[in-house]
């Protein structure tokens, strides 16, 4: 697959905040990217320096090849979709969508008949149809937000970063407006690099998801690779639903202060950025405390505190003997919630071959 | 019994409906009667003497268009509101040309909170001495021997002094646009401050300039600060007379002069036919400003 952006052992500080630490990826040609970090990770700085709103303190940014280095963001052929959505408030919808084309310094103006047909394709594709007159204050959140895309869209860039797109919207419209993200994406081909803080989002939308860790890139995978296999704890810490222990990597086994966990020769294989053991939430299971573990598996105890019911799982949290919380989550489609009893303890089973270690 | 417990409860609500109108009443009541009695009244008493009838030492309410026909038919008072025209249409140009990019400079380039106040608090500084002082203070400025003509010759700029600089129209310009032109400055500042950075990102990645930014996005969105600030330079240049009796040396006369001298020399019906000229020329004036943007809209 062709690449559409590279960046080059990008960096950015702030003062003495290194907001981007030696950032190296590639983007393809034709995808949906998520990029998924924390806030404070940098991933909003991240955007702006491929934009062109801040300027890296080192390293390249290349578009289709071709260097980035001193060309303004108006002249960069980047479309950035804004969490507020950043509409011009005096303007209609039509307006605000034909503005790129009536305003930009990069390219020769379309003749007025070439912009009204551009936006008609636009406000069709975005489903905006019937609203071209109101003005942007007289419009739904969701409706801004499909302004916000086409003003973008329409210009026809090389690549299209949306910053939180789905973060002003409420949740059921936020599910929605992911179907149609991912459908107008596919429709005109073009780059999208969807930076969220959610991981349900990330995991959701991309063909490929980055996970940003303090200012470097923590792993570059498919979704359910980056799910089952995170690269490293910090990683796993953000997926939110593992259970992370710290202690040390013994002789086939890892020893901290929750107990010690016997390896599988499997999962010995370890992997960076710890030590470190993790365990998924729903790799849990959770037995009466007279029930004893089997050969492949690993047992602790711990006290119920309470539990979450959400639908179609129950998310429980126990307490360790050293104060930790242990999240154990039950999927609902074949059982029914269970019962514990407060304060009562409880064994908390998981196969060797489920946890992931990281050395 | 649910049901009737409801319809109970709505009951209630609307008897208790007027309440609150009672309480805008009471609110808007002071305020209706200070204007009724201290700016109704009287401008309804000023066009009421302006049609009495005036001797040389005395008035009579005895109705005659006598000072109507006078101002209207003097060149003098004529030219005096040709001048005070001229010089409010200059004024307000130049506290817009000098206001808007200083505007432009506090309320969109600082984009630090503090710095903004800081350099907002810096334009306010001169109003902490009084407005004659700021006036005359002109004097020494622009005089023959003043600083502006010392400073020109002494760089050989000049060989003899700009008498034009001091008791002219460009002295009142001048001493007008200084004092006045920090009125501008805050509301056009004000609005540029509130204008979402994102949206001048997003004109730019849509490939727009800065030329173009500012046409398209800038200017309309400051348009309500520029109405704002020009209704107060246009309000208080129309009403002045101080600024133009301290440096013009009493050869621009302008209506607010005229009003001073004919209230001097007891002539209150003249007086008062000048000051509903200039009410009418005020009134004329906010209204068309206010036609260009609809503030209630906008703020």
């Amino acid at each position: 697959m062709a690449t559409i952006l590279k960046l080059d052992n990008v960096s950015k500080l702030y003062g003495s905040l290194r907001a981007l630490d030696g950032v190296t990826l590639s983007l393809p040609d034709n995808a949906y990217i998520s990029l998924l970090g924390p806030s404070g990770s940098g991933k909003t700085t991240l955007l702006r320096v491929i934009a062109g709103f801040e300027r890296q303190d080192g390293g390249g940014v290349l578009l289709a090849g071709e260097s980035l280095d001193g060309v303004p963001a108006h002249r960069r052929n980047i479309g950035f979709v804004f969490q507020n959505f950043a509409l011009f408030p005096h303007l209609s919808v039509a307006r605000n969508i034909s503005f790129g084309l009536e305003n930009s310094e990069g390219t020769a103006r379309p003749s007025a008949g070439v912009i009204a047909a551009k936006v008609r394709d636009i406000v069709a594709l975005t489903g905006l149809g019937g609203l071209e007159e109101r003005g942007v204050a007289q419009i739904s959140g969701g409706q801004r937000q499909r302004v916000a895309l086409a003003r973008t869209l329409v210009t026809e860039p090389g690549l299209v970063l949306l910053d939180e797109p789905l973060g002003a919207l409420d949740a059921n419209l936020r599910t929605r407006m992911r179907d149609e993200l991912r459908a107008i994406r596919e429709r005109l081909g073009v780059t999208f690099l969807h930076v969220t803080g959610s991981e349900t989002e990330a995991l959701a939308m991309g063909d490929s998801l980055i996970v940003l860790d303090r200012g470097r890139i923590g792993q570059i995978d498919a979704p359910d690779t980056v799910y089952n296999r995170p690269a490293s704890p910090a990683v796993a810490r953000f997926l939110n639903c593992y259970n992370l222990f710290e202690g040390s990597l013994g002789e086939g086994a890892f020893v901290g202060p929750a107990g010690r966990f016997a390896l599988d020769a499997a999962a010995a294989a370890s992997k960076g950025g710890g030590p470190a053991y993790a365990v998924r939430h729903d790799r849990i299971e959770v037995r009466p405390p007279a029930a004893p573990a089997g050969a492949d598996e690993v047992r602790i105890e711990g006290a119920f505190v309470a539990s979450e019911y959400t639908g179609a799982t129950q998310l429980s949290f126990f307490r360790l003997d050293d104060g930790r919380l242990v999240e154990v989550e039950a999927h609902l489609s074949h059982r029914s919630p269970a019962a514990y009893g407060a304060d009562e303890r409880y064994g908390l089973v998981w196969k060797r071959r489920d946890a992931l270690v990281y050395a | 019994m649910t049901m009737t417990a409801l319809s109970d409860g709505l009951a209630e609500a609307r008897i208790e409906q007027p309440k609150p109108q009672r309480t805008t009443l009471w609110l808007v009541l002071p305020g209706v009667l200070w204007m009724t009695l201290f700016l109704v009244l009287p401008m309804l008493m000023m066009v009421y003497v302006s049609f009495w009838t005036q001797t040389t030492f005395a008035i009579t309410p005895v109705l005659t268009t006598k000072s109507w026909v006078n101002f209207f038919s003097s060149d003098t008072y004529l030219t005096a509101l040709w001048t005070t025209i001229r010089i409010w249409l200059t004024v307000l140009a130049a506290t817009l040309l000098v206001g808007y990019p200083t505007a432009l400079f506090v309320g969109l380039f600082v984009r630090n909170k503090t710095l903004q106040t800081v350099l907002l608090v810096l334009c306010v500084i001169p109003f902490w001495t009084s407005f004659l002082i700021r006036v005359l203070a002109w004097r020494p400025m622009l005089g023959k021997e003043g600083a502006i003509n010392l400073v020109l010759q002494g760089l050989h700029l000049t060989s003899a002094p700009i008498e034009a600089l001091l008791f002219s129209e460009l002295s009142v310009v001048i001493g007008m646009t200084q004092i006045y032109c920090v009125f501008m400055v805050g509301p056009i500042a004000f609005m540029l401050g509130r204008i979402d950075p994102n949206v001048l990102e997003a004109a730019r990645d849509l490939g727009a300039g800065f030329g173009r930014i500012f046409r398209t996005i800038i200017l309309p969105l400051s348009m309500p600060g520029v109405v704002v600030g020009a209704i107060f330079v246009s309000v208080m240049v129309l009403g002045e007379f101080a600024t133009s009796a301290a440096l013009s040396g009493r050869k621009v006369n302008l209506l607010g002069n005229i009003i001073v001298t004919q209230v001097g020399s007891l002539k209150w019906a003249f007086a008062a036919v000048v000051g509903v000229v200039l009410t009418v020329i005020m009134g004329v004036v906010v209204a068309a400003l206010l036609r260009v943007v609809d503030l209630r809209k906008e703020l």
